[in-house]
Parts: structure tokens; C-alpha cells; sequence
């Protein structure tokens, strides 16, 4: 399966949006991420010429944070911590049973994209510990099964889009 | 501004505010070592190895980045900066390959020089080696980013001094690397092969790329390029008698900085070309016969005074060279003025628009001879005219972007899409052609918003009241229809030219058209009413094609004027000329180089000495030229190359590239430069200048020309806005004319006439310059980098029109005018209006003179024909 094809109307829409913001080329990387999922390697052109700076450092700046990606990720994003109370938590099987349950490794995106699996160096939950988050919510003192039923939570159904 | 007092190794240093470390120390003589500074680049701070100690704070800085302050104790070399220093080296060796033993930069690689300096051999580290592959598919530039130390050079070179915008950081930390959009190889980013990225890379991650060599060369020599009019100061890198490396001169205050071109920097090559003359030839019986030297000058001088017996004066021609130095330039119109008293001279600038050049300095009553392109970057606001510098004369580009990059206004009136465009505060898209009217409409404006210098005018300047009565009656409307620009459009633009001092950069686009004169006496005009040619960063910069086109003018190698641009028209020049030279001087005006072909095609020209010019090559209808030289009696080439002229003449003379001979080029701003010889000369060829004193003694003039020394005195003696300068083998500028009191005055406004000659065709045609040819392209085509990189002749055009016409991108076409044909490949694109087409100049043989004619009017001056209706077709698959 293919990522959709970006809508460039969407992403006019948002470029508009960031145009003449000063400093707007990291909040307007961040709305086009938010929107795709990625940031879309056909996005840059368009922004480097509204922003008026080139592309090659619009993708040098996509590329230095981790926040961005210019690959298409899955629609629920996994982000595992590997802190120092995490790990001392178990926080190493519980990674383990994610990359087993979801036959991903660590940076990898499942080919229905409905998953990826990243690793956070800390989620700052460590009183939670061991802790993940699956896009914006956190799950904390989890356990292999735990890991099991939230990750349940997210798998396609039938209908699903 | 205030000092700041600190102690620097125990020495005691005031220095401004706002000084950084580094260059507080470098200013005591004290050396530190860096990596990542460059004069001319931004402070960035990467490498750390300038760091210093500060004994107060014990504080260790990046000097490069730390201003010097108030009471600082620094220490620039204790032990414990040293130790940091040595590590710093350490793990930058254990990220570089032991590669060095073949690595083309040689005793030039700095990071080995300073570990060398500080001591590190081994870096008893384990070796971590980023592997990334070698690129060199381009024929211009070996990129090994395994030897990139991340000092960020080459981006800040591409960002700030060139503009181009093709490369910058990619990645994170250990994975970081310069890189392009995409990790696209250079030849598929928007790299433009400068090469200043290879000049300024301290390692081997970047290298010129050499089929044959590698390493450092064996010697090394200042020299000027020999392209185009910039003259950028180069320094040329010769290994057994080839250049194997060309760096921009690390002299201060040249024209170029560290900066080049494509061709400057990789189409030297050509020096090599096995289409070099080695030896005088004749032809006999169709085969090339190779002659003593001797034997060579006595052919030549009987013939021309055959000629000059049988069928006079008139009946001989001479084409001097824009590519020729000063000194052979001003000896071959003296040898043509006097021993064989014809003033049909001319030189190759006359396709590229030299005639305006003396039309602007007889305008300016000769003042502003000298106007240095850094000017341009203090300009209050820059308008660009039918130029496209990127690709014509690149370093003038990099002027202008810098410029618009620090938020001068630019506007660019273009009617083609060309790089300056996205630094463009305002676009004019205006019908080829039609420049004159947008000029002239821009200037009313600003007369109507009183946004002009009286008090410039009233001191300077003559003949405003007419000027303003003659825009008056100009009907913007009418304008807006001529240009093909909205009325609001022209608005802005003198919206943002008023209250200005303007620096206007005029291009191929006016200096070749039919009305150049015209538009460029309407340019004129807007300078002087807003007062922007006084001021050293503004006025009229004028981008000439080749590298002595000015000189050439200078040295009147040009068929109406005389050297000191002295015009022949004026009787006291004539008289005082013909005196110097012991010679009366004809007041006929010579034949320009078009009308010499027009008089050999009706059989009027007899005999016709070409130097370093290639008319079947570079002047329109090239069947046409090729019969018409035919029919001359007795031609002879003086050429380093044997090209499509050479293959046609009777005699050929082999003569000098400039880096194998002595002289001095002038270049667009004035700027005088000697060169001295570098090359050994290839064969028996001789230094152009050192053939022509041959003649001359041959001819029984005087004084004999042994030594260029000779010819050199007697110039500075005669020609005022060189003088002595000539003498001291230093940079010297263009003198200003000696009387230059009176007022300039300002020209009534003409319009466009309504001539349209494209009844019958569908497009217009706009001929471009390419990047990597200069002019015609005779010498850069002869250049093996340029070969192996040329591809296709790509005809640009609109997606509308092509669609229109059933063609795709990269489908064969055939641009057909009423001259001739030219095929190519359609290239469609974005930004290019709908019925126009841009051919290219230079490629194939520059098939586009091939579509041109030469004018049948007698008129003196040819401007040129920067448009012209053609017809596209789809060519059909063979």
C-alpha cells in the first residue's frame, strides 16, 4: 500500500497560513506535519519559496529535528522511553513485546501505515515508569499485556479508513 | 567607536569594539589556527580550533566568534589550549580516511598542514570513518564527503557569496553532512559549478576534478581569466606546462574575491585543446603547409601591400580581437592606421554591444570610465535590464544577489525567467524589444512625482525642460501596450526606483537590440535626472561579453574612434595621432566588422587580417560569411585555435593564449590588469604582440617593437586615460577624459516606431548566453570539461505553447527563422511566456547564428539581434 498522495490544496492553504510569519518556518514545518503525518518531500519546494530561503535548508532543517519526517508514518505513532526509570522499570520488555506485537522494528512504519515504532530518550513521565505515548496520549506502568490491550485499542477494524 | 584595552600573551592590545579575538590576535602577528574562518565569510564558529584561554575567566573561547572585551588576559597558545587544540585534531583525523598519499589536495589540505603544525600524527583513536560514496559523475568536481569535516565553507560560500542556494547541513551529528535537495548528485541540484566551494574546502572533500593528475601542482602563478568581462584575478596551479588547478588569486580588493565561475574555474582547459596552432601554416594546393617564421611575415606584409597598391587602402580589412590584450590591440590598429592607412578596423565586441559603450562614454562627456562592481552592493537600489549575469558574467551575479540578499530594492525588467529572479523585488516581464518605452514610461513617472536630483541637473546636466516636454506627451497606456506591462507595474516600479540613487546593470538584452542605442540613451537619461551617476555605487554598469572589449575599444580597435577613446571624427585627435605616429590619419570612417563581410560578399575586400576572432563562427548567417571570406584574395588567421575562420584562410599565424604571454586586459569597470606568462607556448606560436612587431618592422615602421617594453612606453606616452600605469605592471583604472567640465545633456524621449516584423510566425525567439560558453563558444567548446558535460541544445519554451504544439519535455524541435533552421530539444519552462522561445548561444557550433542574417542596411553599427519571429516546429523521429 501507497501513502495518499499529498492535497496540495491543503498544503497552499497552510503555507498561506505561515507566509509572512517571522520565523515561520518551523511552526509552518510542524502544521504541515501535523497534517500529512510527514512532512512530504514535495512540500518542500513550495515552502522553501514562500519562506524565500532554499530548499536545501528547509530539508536541512526537516532532517536535524527528530521531531520531523520526511517519510509518510503510520496513523497512531508509538514512542517508546528508554529513560533511566523506564529502563529500570522493565522498560526494556516492554519495548521488546511492542516490536513483537507489531513486527516492527525501532524507526519503522507497518506497510498498511497504521503503525510506526519510534524510541524517546525520555517522556518525562518517569513517575509512570515504564512509560510510552501512542501520538498524544501516554500510557504509563505498563506491563507486556497491558501493551498488548492499549496497542488493541488502535488496530484497524473493519470500515476503518 | 570605543577601544576596549586587553592583554594578549602578555602583551598589552587596544582594538575597536566589537573585534573578534581572532582578529585582535592576527592583527599582533599572531597565528592561530583555524578551519572553518574565512575572511570573506561569516564568523561560524565550527571548527573550535581557534580557541584561546582567558587567564581571568579561565575561560576557554572560539576566538572567531568572541568579540574582544575589556580587561580580557588571553592566552593564544598555553599548554592546556594546545591540548584542546591537539584533541580537536585527533577526532577529526579519526573520522578522516589515511587517504591522504592520493589525495588530489596535496600540500594544500589544511587540516593536514595543522595537524601537522600541532604535532598529531597518530591519533591513537579508534577510527570511526563516516563512508560516504565518492561523486564525480560531473565533469567539474570530485565531491568525497568522507573528508568533510563539517567546517561549513562550501555552504556559507553557496549562501553568501554566490547565492545559488544548492547545498546546506543535512542530517544530525555524526550522520550530518553538506548535501543537496534530495541527496541529488550537484548536476541535478541548483549547483552552478562556480567552484568556490573546491577553492575554499580546506580538506580533500572537494576537488577540481583532473583526469590525468593529482596532487598538488608543481608551481603556482597569479594570472587573469580570460573569459569573460569580469577579468576575475585567478591563480593558476601549472604542472609540466598544463594548468592543473585554477583558484580565484588570493590577492585583496580583486573584482571576483574568492569567488569564479564554471568557466573561469574548469574551461581553462582548453589551453591543452589539440585544436591548438602550433606553427605558421599556408595553404597550398588545399593542404596546410607549415612555413618559417620568416617566410610567414613576408607573405603577410607582400600581400597587404599588394592589396594596398593594386586596389587601395580601402580594400583591406582588419579584425582585431576583444580577446587580444591592450598592447596587441593598440599595435594592430597603429600597424592598420599607418602603414596601410585604413581604418577598417574593427573587433568582436562590435556583436556584443561595444558601440553603446562609446555612445555612453561621448554621453557622459568621458567621466565614470571606472565603476568597480562592489559598488553595486551599496547601492540604494539596483535595476537590471535585459541581463542575465548568472549565466553571461556570473561574478557580476554574485554582486547582485549579495545586494538583494542584504535588501537593496532590485528590479529586474526580463522578458526570459533567469536566477536573479526569485532576489527580485519587482519583475517586468517586458516584450523583447520593448525595453525603450518602459525606460522612457519609468522615467515620466518619476518627472511626475518631481522624484528627481534638480540640484544634480542644475550643476551637472542640460536640456531637462525639453526632456520633461518630450515624456509629457508620452501616453502611459500606449506604453503599457507597447511593453506588454501594466500600467501598475511600471507604477511600482517607479514606486520603488524614486528618491533613489540608482545603479542600473545593462545587458545583452539592450546592448543587442535593434533600438540598444535608443533604450540605452533613454537609461542614460533616467540616471542623470535622479542624480545616480555621480555616487561610486550607483550609474550605468554596462556587462560586456569578453574579456578585453573594453581594452579593445580603449585601444581604438574600432573602425570610428582612436585609441584614449579619441573619436576619428574629431580633426585636433587625428592630427594629433597622425603626429605621434609620424603618419596622416584618414578622417573616412573604417568599415565595421559587418560591413567588412557585406564588402567581401560584393567582392570589395581584398585582402583581410584576422586576430583572435572567429566571424564564421560567431556573426550571423554563417553560409554566408563562410562564401564572403571566400571571395577575399588573401586571408590570413592569427588565432590560438584552428577554427571554423582559420580552416578558411590562406595563411594562419599560431598566436598566444594570455597565460602564455605578457599584456594587460581591462576589464567592464575599467579595471586595467597585466598578466605575465605562465605556459610555456605551445610549438613555435608566438605572443600575438611579438607577430605583429614583426610586421610592423617588415612594414619599416618605427620604432622597432622588440620587447613588449617598447610598445608599452610608447602607449603610455600616447594614450592620457592610461598613462604611466601601463608602465608599473600594477592594477591601475581607466583615467576619466582630461576635459570634462561641460554639462551632459539629456536627449529628447523617441519611442518604439511600430515596426513588427513577425508577420507570418508565431514566436519569438530571445537568444540566451549558457553558463558554460562564452560568446560564440569557440574556445570553451574546444575546453574537454565543457565537452563531456555539453549535452543537448535545449529550446526553452512555455508548457502552454508546447502543449499547443503537441510537444513534450525533452521531444526534438526545429526552430526555423527566415535565415535557417536550428534543431534542439524542447525543454519546457515554468515562468516563460507564452510565444517566446530561448535559444541558446555557444552550443553546437553556436548553431544559432545560423538563424540570424547578416542586415542589409549600411548603417555603421550592427546591434544585434537579441529577438527575432520564428517559427517551432515538432522535428520528426529519425
Amino acid at each position: 500500500m501507497k501513502p495518499k498522495e499529498i492535497d496540495m490544496v491543503k498544503l497552499h492553504a497552510i503555507i498561506g497560513e505561515f507566509k509572512d510569519v517571522k520565523w515561520g518556518l518551523i511552526p509552518l514545518l510542524q502544521a504541515v506535519q501535523e497534517e500529512f503525518g510527514y512532512v512530504p518531500p514535495e512540500s518542500i519546494e513550495p515552502v522553501s519559496e514562500a519562506m524565500n530561503i532554499c530548499p536545501a535548508t528547509v530539508q536541512g532543517v526537516v532532517t536535524f529535528y527528530a521531531g520531523f519526517s520526511l517519510k509518510p508514518k503510520g496513523r497512531y505513532v508509538l514512542r517508546v522511553c528508554r529513560g533511566t526509570a523506564c529502563h529500570v522499570k522493565g522498560g526494556q520488555s516492554i519495548l521488546s513485546s511492542v516490536k513483537k506485537h507489531l513486527s516492527l522494528q525501532e524507526g519503522e512504519t507497518s506497510e498498511d501505515f497504521q503503525f510506526s515504532l519510534e524510541t524517546v530518550a525520555c517522556l518525562g513521565a518517569c513517575f509512570v515508569a515504564p512509560a510510552m505515548m501512542v501520538n498524544r496520549t501516554y500510557y504509563g506502568k505498563l506491563s507486556p499485556n497491558k501493551v498488548n490491550n492499549v496497542i488493541e485499542q488502535y488496530e484497524k477494524t473493519e470500515g476503518d479508513g | 567607536m570605543r577601544n576596549v584595552t586587553l592583554t594578549i600573551n602578555g602583551k598589552t592590545v587596544r582594538c575597536p569594539t566589537g573585534t573578534s579575538l581572532l582578529d585582535a590576535c592576527t592583527a599582533q602577528g599572531i597565528k592561530i589556527p583555524t578551519l572553518c574562518h574565512h575572511p570573506q565569510l561569516k564568523p561560524f564558529g565550527a571548527c573550535r580550533l581557534c580557541i584561546v584561554e582567558d587567564k581571568k575567566s579561565g575561560r576557554i573561547f572560539a576566538s572567531c566568534v568572541t568579540p574582544a572585551s575589556q580587561d580580557m588576559d588571553i592566552q593564544t597558545h598555553s599548554d592546556r589550549v594546545l591540548r584542546h587544540r591537539r584533541n580537536i585534531i585527533r577526532l577529526m583525523m579519526a573520522e578522516h580516511p589515511e587517504s591522504c598519499l592520493v589525495c588530489s589536495k596535496g600540500n594544500h589540505c589544511q587540516l593536514r598542514m595543522i595537524a601537522a603544525q600541532l604535532g598529531v600524527g597518530q591519533t591513537r583513536l579508534y577510527p570511526m570513518h563516516n563512508y560516504n560514496g565518492i561523486e564525480q559523475a560531473n565533469p567539474f568536481i570530485v565531491r568525497d564527503l568522507t573528508k568533510c569535516i563539517l567546517c561549513g565553507k562550501c555552504i556559507r560560500a553557496d549562501h553568501e557569496l554566490v547565492a545559488a542556494g544548492a547545498i546546506d547541513y543535512n542530517h544530525r551529528g555524526f550522520e550530518a553532512r553538506p548535501s543537496t535537495l534530495f541527496e541529488q548528485p550537484l548536476e541535478k541540484s541548483e549547483c552552478t559549478f562556480c567552484g568556490t566551494c573546491v577553492s575554499l574546502c580546506p580538506t580533500g572533500a572537494l576537488s577540481m576534478k583532473n583526469v590525468r593528475y593529482v596532487g598538488t601542482p608543481q608551481e603556482e602563478h597569479e594570472s587573469i581569466c580570460g573569459f569573460c568581462a569580469a577579468g576575475c584575478a585567478i591563480r593558476l596551479g601549472v604542472t609540466d606546462g598544463q594548468v592543473t588547478e585554477v583558484t580565484p588569486s588570493p590577492q585583496n580588493g580583486t573584482v571576483n574575491g574568492v569567488t569564479l565561475c564554471v568557466r573561469g574555474h574548469f574551461a581553462h582547459d582548453y589551453l591543452k585543446s589539440e585544436q591548438r596552432l602550433t606553427a605558421p601554416m599556408i595553404k597550398k594546393d588545399g593542404e596546410w603547409v607549415e612555413i618559417s617564421w620568416k617566410e610567414a611575415i613576408d607573405t603577410l606584409s607582400q600581400n597587404l601591400l599588394t592589396a594596398k597598391k593594386e586596389h587601395g587602402s580601402r580594400t583591406i580589412g582588419f579584425m582585431g580581437s576583444s580577446k587580444c590584450s591592450n598592447e596587441e590591440n593598440y599595435l594592430f590598429q597603429k600597424i592598420a592606421r599607418t602603414a596601410l592607412e585604413t581604418n577598417n578596423i574593427d573587433n568582436g565586441g562590435h556583436l556584443y554591444g561595444l558601440p553603446l559603450a562609446a555612445r555612453l562614454d561621448q554621453r557622459l562627456g568621458g567621466r565614470f570610465r571606472s565603476r568597480p562592481l562592489s559598488g553595486l552592493e551599496q547601492a540604494q537600489a539596483i535595476f537590471v535590464i535585459g541581463a542575465n549575469p548568472g549565466n553571461s558574467v556570473p561574478v557580476a551575479g554574485y554582486h547582485i544577489k549579495r545586494a538583494a540578499q542584504n535588501g537593496t530594492p532590485l528590479i529586474l525588467a526580463d522578458p526570459l525567467p533567469t536566477d536573479l529572479r526569485r532576489f527580485a523585488s519587482l519583475r517586468l516581464d517586458v516584450i523583447p524589444g520593448r525595453d525603450l518605452d518602459m525606460v522612457n514610461a519609468i522615467s515620466a513617472m518619476l518627472v511626475e512625482k518631481k522624484a528627481y536630483d534638480a540640484s544634480y541637473m542644475a550643476e551637472h546636466t542640460q536640456g531637462f525642460s525639453f526632456f520633461r516636454a518630450g515624456l509629457g506627451s508620452l501616453d502611459f497606456q500606449r506604453a503599457a501596450k507597447i511593453t506588454g506591462l501594466k500600467p501598475e507595474k511600471l507604477e511600482q516600479a517607479a514606486t520603488i526606483l524614486a528618491g533613489k540613487k540608482i545603479a542600473f546593470v545593462v545587458g545583452q538584452g539592450v546592448l543587442q537590440q535593434p533600438k540598444g542605442m535608443e533604450t540605452l540613451d533613454a537609461i542614460i537619461n533616467m540616471a542623470l535626472i535622479t542624480g545616480s551617476l555621480d555616487n561610486g555605487s550607483s550609474g550605468i554598469y554596462l556587462l560586456h561579453r569578453e574579456n578585453n572589449q573594453v581594452g579593445a575599444l580603449d585601444m581604438g580597435c574600432v573602425p570610428n574612434g582612436l585609441p584614449g577613446r579619441d573619436s576619428l571624427s574629431d580633426e585636433n585627435a587625428r592630427k594629433t595621432w597622425g603626429c605621434a605616429w609620424a603618419s596622416k590619419i584618414s578622417p573616412d570612417p573604417g568599415l565595421s566588422l559587418v560591413q567588412m563581410i557585406r564588402e567581401a560578399d560584393k567582392g570589395n575586400l581584398k585582402a583581410l587580417y584576422i586576430m583572435g576572432e572567429n566571424p564564421a563562427r560567431s556573426l550571423p548567417n554563417p553560409p554566408l560569411v563562410k562564401s564572403a571570406l571566400e571571395t577575399v584574395d588573401f586571408v590570413v588567421v592569427q588565432d590560438v585555435l584552428m577554427t571554423e575562420t582559420a580552416q578558411l584562410a590562406h595563411m594562419i599565424l599560431p598566436g598566444a593564449a594570455f597565460a602564455e604571454k605578457q599584456g594587460a586586459f581591462t576589464n567592464m569597470e575599467g579595471r586595467i590588469q597585466p598578466f605575465h606568462p605562465v605556459l610555456p607556448l605551445p610549438g613555435s606560436a608566438r605572443p600575438d604582440w611579438e607577430i605583429l612587431g614583426m610586421l610592423a618592422h617588415k612594414l619599416g615602421m618605427e620604432p622597432r617593437y622588440s620587447e613588449i617594453g617598447d610598445l608599452q612606453k610608447e602607449m603610455a606616452r600616447l594614450i592620457l586615460p592610461y598613462g604611466e600605469t601601463i608602465l608599473n605592471a600594477k592594477v591601475s583604472w581607466v583615467g576619466d577624459a582630461v576635459q570634462n567640465g561641460d554639462p551632459m545633456a539629456l536627449t529628447t524621449p523617441v519611442c518604439w516606431d511600430g515596426e513588427d516584423p513577425s508577420a507570418g510566425y508565431a514566436f519569438t525567439a530571445v537568444t540566451g548566453s549558457v553558463r558554460l560558453h562564452l560568446g560564440s563558444g569557440t574556445r570553451t567548446s574546444q575546453s574537454p570539461r565543457v565537452r563531456a558535460w555539453d549535452g543537448q541544445v535545449s529550446i526553452e519554451m512555455s508548457q502552454t505553447d508546447a502543449a499547443s504544439l503537441g510537444i513534450e519535455n525533452g521531444d526534438p524541435v526545429t526552430v526555423v527563422s527566415k535565415t535557417g533552421r536550428m534543431q534542439g530539444a524542447a525543454r519546457l519552462v515554468h515562468g516563460i511566456a507564452e510565444g517566446l522561445v530561448r535559444v541558446p548561444a555557444g552550443v553546437e557550433g553556436h548553431a544559432l547564428a545560423g538563424l540570424l542574417d547578416i542586415p542589409q542596411t549600411p548603417g555603421a553599427i550592427y546591434c544585434g539581434q537579441k529577438s527575432f519571429p520564428v517559427n517551432v516546429e515538432k522535428s520528426n523521429e529519425t
